[in-house]
Formats: structure tokens, sequence, C-alpha cells
């Protein structure tokens, strides 16, 4: 499989400023470089503010880094090119409805990423929303609805659905799958992984649960106090984690502890 | 003797389409220093049969048992006094936003002084206010908070997830009840996190003999000390029964789905191996399913599942399914005394 995505010394330095004094530096993130083939899933795991957020952020183009670069086929992204990321790159977050436009139709809002990015004529472009809707399990007719009036795990799908209708290459998905009844989760972990089957997507899933990313990553990424501590193929990081963090985070299953 | 025995209690509501059971039959036996959990998914009324033991139920729903007891005494007969008096001394309650929980306008420190019953307090005047402190840095001390003072001085906002999690059980605990219930004490928590809250309060019921009834979403965050545990789904008991036994062999479609849902055995699955779930989304109340209510969603589901099945029971297990799981080699030598199973007349027919 060839290198989709490859960051190199990526980093992120937040300066916090009181007063006339040279403000403070907070290093967010120390320099990191990995790399992500096609189809594959990355799973960044990581305790609270170990960087991981910053990460995806700095990946999906929703903060400028500080230095380094991001590396998509080969070509370099630039910083504040929207228009050349946000086709390539699309983010899914924690809270469906918080992400939503609620004073949209659903349809619209799946529009709107069309109308901006592709040269598609109208009837088209409702086409492919339509074709994207049933994609993602849901009906042509949720194309009227507005977001409220579906349920949350529906509200997910519609995430999801806004951030394939364009052909991305990857997807962030940061704590997506947190706060999903279990059976919704179930759901939309089957039609991720659907997805990923019949578009060669790759994910970079933002997580800490460690029973999703044991089953759904390729490769999983540790974070620990804004560095990469392991990065590592799931089954090999399973069973020899060098690090003790890599062991606290992946130890799970607290009914298989006991059985 | 059972501290709390609950038999098919059921919570009725009023509302445009005529009454809706929210809660339907359920019934609950918890012992004395036992770990309980349920686990139910949204909506499935887990929250309300902790407010109905609580007494904080809306005057206007209507709450039928044929046994609400606790310590052999009838909870539903009892005036609303006396009811306030046994929640209050015997009963505490932690939920699923710490913070939220916590008055942000005061300190850590002066919301435990509150909490601390002045009955228990000794001496006079100011022996008394020194008791006082030196019992909240004692209870603070007991959920595994080291640095008290600290705790103490700093006001909600500032405290981690984890700590205000424990500071919140500190004031559960300071009258020393007889049960605590938790409800979602842990979710969206790291899972670190989790194991600390979970080993305290295993801890607590251990040292302290109290009966803990936990609340849960999933079966992935089930605390791992409980001794039995409940599925709920839509207010109606699925499956109920000791903690290995359910895991090892559940009876019900659902304990099945839920556990092939938490990713328990990853194991054992292929990686990226489509999961097993429930199809469809959860019935929301106006809308709900005559009969088992896991029916429209349900792999084994046939016509006679529009009747509301009986308990049944296998050993210790209890289950409510027409069609229910069955195990050979396991079923057949502890049961082959007791005559035919209920669930396998029904396979036949």
């Amino acid at each position: 499989m060839s290198c989709l995505l490859e960051v190199k010394g990526l980093y992120k330095n937040y300066i916090h400023k009181s007063g006339w004094l040279p403000g403070k530096r907070v290093c967010a993130l120390e320099p990191i470089s990995f790399t992500l083939a096609k189809g594959e899933s990355l799973a960044v795991m990581g305790e609270t503010g170990s960087g991981k957020t910053t990460l995806a952020k700095l990946i999906a183009g929703a903060e400028p880094p500080s230095g380094g670069e991001i590396l998509l086929n080969g070509e370099r992204l630039e910083t504040g090119n929207y228009r050349q990321r946000c086709r390539h790159i699309r983010m899914i977050f924690q809270d469906s409805l918080g992400s939503l436009n609620p004073q949209t139709i659903v349809g619209q809002q799946l529009l709107e990423s069309l109308k901006f990015n592709t040269d598609l004529t109208n009837d088209e472009q409702i086409d492919r929303v339509n074709k994207t809707l049933m994609k993602v399990g849901l009906l042509p007719d949720h194309f009227f609805f507005y977001p409220h009036m579906l349920s949350s795990g529906q509200q997910q799908r519609v995430c999801i659905a806004r951030a394939i209708v364009i052909n991305p290459q990857i997807i962030v998905a940061d704590e997506a799958l947190v706060g999903l009844d279990p059976s919704v989760r179930a759901q939309i972990i089957n039609l991720l992984l659907d997805l990923q089957q019949d578009m060669g997507i790759s994910f970079i899933f933002i997580s800490h649960s460690p029973e999703i990313v044991k089953h759904v990553a390729d490769k999983i990424l540790i974070m620990h106090r804004g560095k990469m501590i392991e990065f590592g193929k799931t089954s090999e990081l399973i069973k020899n984690p060098t690090e003790h963090v890599t062991e606290l985070l992946l130890q799970s299953g607290i009914i298989k502890n006991q059985l | 003797m059972n501290l709390l025995d609950i038999r098919n209690l059921s919570i009725e509501m009023d509302t445009s389409q005529g009454p809706i059971k929210v809660l339907d039959k359920m019934s609950l036996q918890l012992r004395e220093g036992e770990i309980h959990t349920l686990i139910g998914e949204s909506g499935s009324g887990k929250s309300l049969l902790a407010k109905a033991i609580l007494g904080f139920i809306n005057p206007r729903w209507r709450v039928i048992a044929d046994r609400l007891w606790w310590n052999g005494s009838d909870l539903l007969s009892m005036t609303p006094a006396q009811r306030r008096t046994i929640t209050g001394r015997d009963m505490a309650m932690i939920f699923q936003n710490p913070r939220s929980y916590l008055d942000p306008n005061s300190t850590v420190g002066e919301q435990l002084r509150e909490a601390i019953p002045s009955g228990d307090l000794e001496g006079l005047f100011l022996r008394r206010r020194a008791d006082r402190n030196t019992r909240v840095t004692r209870l603070l001390h007991r959920v595994g908070v080291k640095n008290h003072d600290e705790v103490m001085n700093s006001y909600p906002f500032e405290l981690s997830d984890g700590v205000a999690q424990k500071v919140t059980i500190a004031m559960a605990i300071a009258h020393k009840p007889k049960l605590l219930i938790a409800d979602e004490p842990t979710t969206a928590m790291e899972p670190s996190t989790r194991a600390q809250i979970y080993k305290l309060l295993e801890r607590l019921s251990v040292s302290q003999g109290m009966s803990v009834l936990m609340i849960t979403q999933d079966m992935g965050s089930i605390i791992p000390a409980s001794e039995r545990i409940s599925l709920v789904y839509c207010g109606q008991l699925m499956e109920s029964g000791p903690l290995e036994e359910v895991t090892q062999t559940p009876r019900h479609p659902y304990t099945q789905a839920m556990l092939s849902m938490s990713l328990h055995d990853t194991d054992k699955m292929q990686p990226k191996q489509r999961l097993t779930g429930l199809s469809g989304a959860i019935p929301t109340l106006q809308h709900l399913p005559i009969g088992c209510r896991l029916g429209p969603r349900c792999p084994r589901a046939q016509k006679k599942c529009v009747q509301q099945p009986r308990l049944d029971k296998v050993q210790d297990q209890v289950y409510a399914c027409h069609f229910p799981l069955t195990y050979e080699q396991a079923d057949d030598k502890p049961d082959a005394p007791a005559g035919p199973k209920p669930a396998d007349s029904d396979k036949e027919q």
C-alpha cells in the first residue's frame, strides 16, 4: 500500500500572554512524525491533555501548526488552504447534534459541502446527497428533516454522511463513538468499517476506549504529555507494549479479567 | 435477609396517548454488602428505578408494586415523612457528572463540612468544630484523596474528573449509608480513572458493608466486583443473575447482543469483523411495542413475542424470554432432576 498521509516533525506551541511580559510558551505537541497508508485506520490514544485532540485539529486544519509539515499523497498541505484540505480530510465530532446546524435541513447541510467543493450541477448534487444518505443507512426522505428530529444515532449518521459526501481520503473521528448507546455504537462501527471497505477511506480515530481501538485500528499511536511514545501495529503493541502507559491504556475488558 | 426487595414494580405515566408504563414489572433483590450492576441503554428506565427506590418520584406518576421493601418494611405504605427519614439516613446517590453536582460557589472543604451529620460530632462548641474538620480529613483519606488540604481549599472547577467524583463519594458516605446508588458514575471518564473509582467503591462496600447499586449503560463498564447483574430494556427486565453466569452463558438474546456489542472478547474476533448487534433504534416512549418490548429488534422474535414472557429461572439466572438461548452440556446436568425446563417446552411448540 502506498503512503497516503505523511506527517513530518509536526509540532504546536501555545503562547500564554499575560501583561506586557513576553508570553510563556506551552508545548502542546512535541515534534511528531508518522505515516498512514490508504485504507488503514490509525487510533490515537492518550490521557486527557496528552495532545491527541491537538494532533487531530492540526491534521484537519482547524488550527495552524507551529512547524513541521503534512504531506498528502506526497503533496504538501498548506496552512489556511481550506479548499485543498477539506476535500481530502474531513472530521467527525463527539457531539453530533452540536456540530450540525439546527436551523437548516439535513439535505441542505450536505449540499453545502458539495456546492463549495465540486462543479456538479444542481441535479447531480441532489442525486449525490440522496445516494450518500442511503449509504449511511438513512432514507432519501431524511433530506427534509431538521437535525433535532432525528435520534442520536441518526444524527451521527448525518455527520458521517456530511464527511463522506465529497469522497474524502481521510476522516478524523474525534471521540465520535463516546456517549452513544451500545447498540447504536455497534451500528456506527459497522457503518464505518463498511465505508472503509467500499470507499477505501483511511480513518484517524481519537479514542480512549481500548475495546474499540483494538477492534477497528490497524495501527496505534500512543501519546503522553504531548509526546508520541509509541507507534506500531495494533497486534504487536498489544502483545508487547514497551511503555507502562501503553499497558495501562490498552488494559481493558473488565469482564474479561473476571472470566 | 434482603436489604432491598423489589417485586413487579411498575411506574405509570399519563400522557396524551393514554397511560404508559415506563417501568414494567421490574424485580430486584439486593443483599447487604452486595454490589449489583444494572445495565440498560438510554430510556430503559434504569435511573427511574433508582428514583423510585429513593422516593423522588413525581407525584403524578403511579408507582405500583407487589413489594417494595427496605429491610423488611414496606416503603410504599409509609408516610412521606417516614420515607424521607429512611432515605436520608440509609441511602445515598452519586451521579454521572460530578462537577455539576457540587456547588461552584463554595470550596470543596465547606461542602464536605456541611455533609458531616451534626449528630455524630463530639464535645462542645470548639471541640465540635475541630472534630468536624478531622472527620472531613478522614473521609477524604478514606476515598483515596491524599492531598486533603489542597483539595479542600479548591473550588469544584479546579478538580479533575476523578477527584471530583471521589469528593461526591465522600459526601455520599459521610453519614454511613447502607445503600449507595451510583448512576453512571464513570461514563466519559478515562479507563484509569474509572478503575480507581471502581476499586474505591469495591473497598467501601467490603469495609463498611455498604450495598452498591451500580447503574451503567454498557456491558464493558461493569464493575468487576459486582456479584449480580441485571439487564433492562425499555423498562422491562430482560435477564438477571450472577455476573459470571450471565456473561458466560447468556440466556436472553438481548444479553448476548449486548455482550457482542461491548467488544469484550476481541481476541476471538477477527479484526474489523462486523459486529452482530441489534438492528433498528430504541423505541420512544410513545411508541413502545406490546408484549416483549425487545420484539421488533430481537433476532429470535416470533409471533408469540407479542405476549409478555414470564420470568423463567435456571439456577440463579432469571430471564424473560419465550425463546431463550440454551446450552446443551451446561443445561442437562443441573436441570435433569428438576424436570423439563419451561424453556424447552416453549421451543417445541
